[in-house]
């Protein structure tokens, strides 16, 4: 006889064992069973492992978060932790990939004034990877320009991993866009100041700026 | 760390020519800590910098009650800057450093040296590890600490790049060392001087130590040595995407040369980008 559990029971089970774990490798074997069942009753318990300084366990929640997507939004923006940057990178990170817009004002804030770089790099690169273009098109351009807005006054973070983050987000911003109207263009001053030794002293952050340059020249 | 150097870069910023007034003075131990922590952090070019730095790595000073100051922190700091700043000439006030009996200044001095890239000292530093793991590597009773800063010395050997078989020699004599730490710093200096993939696979197999600690360290390793075949091991290890990127930016900067069969930098940056 075939009996299946009513998946809410067997959600609960897997939060149990998730917050009953008493090492760091069941740790990251039950928070990977929960992930893996990408059920929205497991969001709240997902976010909370992401505190817990264990970088296996978060890599794994963080997975669950966004293959739940849409519902995982507003959980990740209503319990961001603010005191463990720890914490709000892996959360930054799950929201920049599912690309709601509704994590824009996140963004934004989490790129110019979170005192975590891990944080402000998940952040720029958020910031190309919100799903605009299932917007009207005067809308996506307004949201557009606040993205890059935010990525042209990162570049010159002081942290180098943020400068790095700022180019890939500036590249995923604008690619999509093709080479007519003026996106590609104002992306390519940003990133020209980034690829030029007389501004840029980190070597590879220079490498990935020409290889973004690059491919904004193709069509 | 001690507490006071984990304090530092929460200091208030100060301008260079303070900077160098509070080095200069010698009543205030913790305003020339700070000092010379701060003028090897902004890569201070000022012409005084260096010779004041040297002076005060020439001051041996006790320690100082009740400001939590450790003996000898000023000359510390200011080997540490020394490295920093690059210039050679502090080089022979470095080296007098590495018979002092104070193990945390022979430690600073040493990495300073690395940092150098001093081939003046290599054999002072073959010479401290020549006792091998029984006499520099065994451990000091009552200590967390080894006979000689064994994992500075041979990382220092390994930045200076002197591939000459008494330095292979010595490293080798470390690798079946018992502490994680000295094994990958011998096998991290061996594979930078060597490029022989022997001395890359312990430290592949150390990103799959129980320990976060040990993996960590492992990260810094390979990206030290810009390895480009711990591409994939170093993604999937766990451990931080932080750490993880700083490594694979040395795969990029540190390694010499795109290899056939080896992964090239666009595999490296694309995995960069997946890590942010």
């Amino acid at each position: 006889m075939i009996c299946s559990e009513p998946p809410t029971a067997l959600i609960e089970t897997l939060i149990r064992e998730v917050r009953e774990a008493d090492s760091a490798l069941s740790l990251l074997q039950t928070t990977r069973r929960l992930a893996a069942a990408a059920h929205p009753e497991a969001v709240p318990c997902l976010v909370e492992v992401l505190g817990f300084n264990n970088p296996g366990a978060a890599v794994a929640a963080v997975d669950g978060l966004i293959a739940i997507g849409e519902p995982a939004v507003e959980p990740l923006l209503a319990n961001l932790d603010e005191h463990n940057y720890g914490a709000r990178a892996w959360a930054v990170r799950a929201l920049a990939t599912i690309g709601d817009v509704r994590g824009l004002g996140l963004l934004e804030e989490a790129l110019g004034q979170d005192i975590g770089p891990s944080v402000r790099r998940a952040a720029a690169k958020g910031l190309g990877q919100l799903k605009l273009s299932a917007l009207p098109g005067d809308e996506a351009e307004a949201l557009r320009q606040r993205c890059f807005s935010a990525l042209e006054a990162a570049a010159d973070d002081g942290e180098w991993v943020v400068r790095y983050g700022v180019i890939v987000g500036l590249e995923q911003l604008v690619l999509p866009l093709g080479t007519s109207g003026p996106w590609r263009q104002r992306a390519g001053q940003v990133l020209e100041r980034l690829a030029s030794a007389t501004s840029e002293d980190t070597e590879v952050v220079r490498l990935r700026a020409r290889v973004a340059l690059e491919r904004l020249k193709q069509p | 760390m001690t507490a006071a150097e984990s304090s530092l870069p929460s200091g208030e910023p100060i301008c260079e020519e303070e900077a160098l007034a509070r080095l200069r003075q010698s009543d205030d131990q913790s305003l020339q800590y700070y000092a010379a922590w701060w003028l090897g952090r902004t890569r201070s070019q000022h012409p005084e910098a260096v010779p004041l730095l040297r002076q005060a790595l020439r001051q041996r000073q006790p320690r100082q009650e009740g400001l939590g100051v450790e003996r000898n922190a000023v000359a510390r700091n200011a080997a540490r800057a020394l490295g920093k700043l690059g210039q050679s000439e502090a080089v022979p006030d470095l080296l007098d450093c590495l018979d002092d009996p104070d193990h945390g200044l022979r430690e600073a001095a040493t990495r300073a040296l690395g940092d150098l890239g001093a081939t003046a000292a290599v054999p002072a530093l073959c010479a401290l590890l020549a006792s091998g793991p029984l006499g520099a590597g065994a451990p000091v009773e009552g200590s967390t600490r080894l006979e000689e800063p064994c994992e500075a010395l041979l990382e220092a050997l390994g930045q200076i790049g002197e591939a000459s078989p008494a330095v292979l020699s010595t490293l080798e004599l470390f690798v079946n060392h018992g502490r994680p730490l000295v094994h990958s710093a011998a096998c991290r200096a061996l594979l930078q001087l060597t490029e022989e993939e022997r001395w890359g696979q312990p430290l592949l197999e150390l990103l799959q130590h129980p320990q976060l600690q040990i993996r960590r360290s492992a990260l810094m390793d390979l990206g030290a040595v810009g390895w480009r075949p711990a591409l994939d091991p170093i993604c999937s290890t766990l451990a931080e995407n932080s750490l993880k990127l700083i490594a694979l930016r040395g795969l990029v900067e540190n390694s010499r040369r795109d290899l056939p069969g080896q992964p090239d930098t666009a595999a490296v940056l694309a995995a960069m980008d997946d890590l942010l």
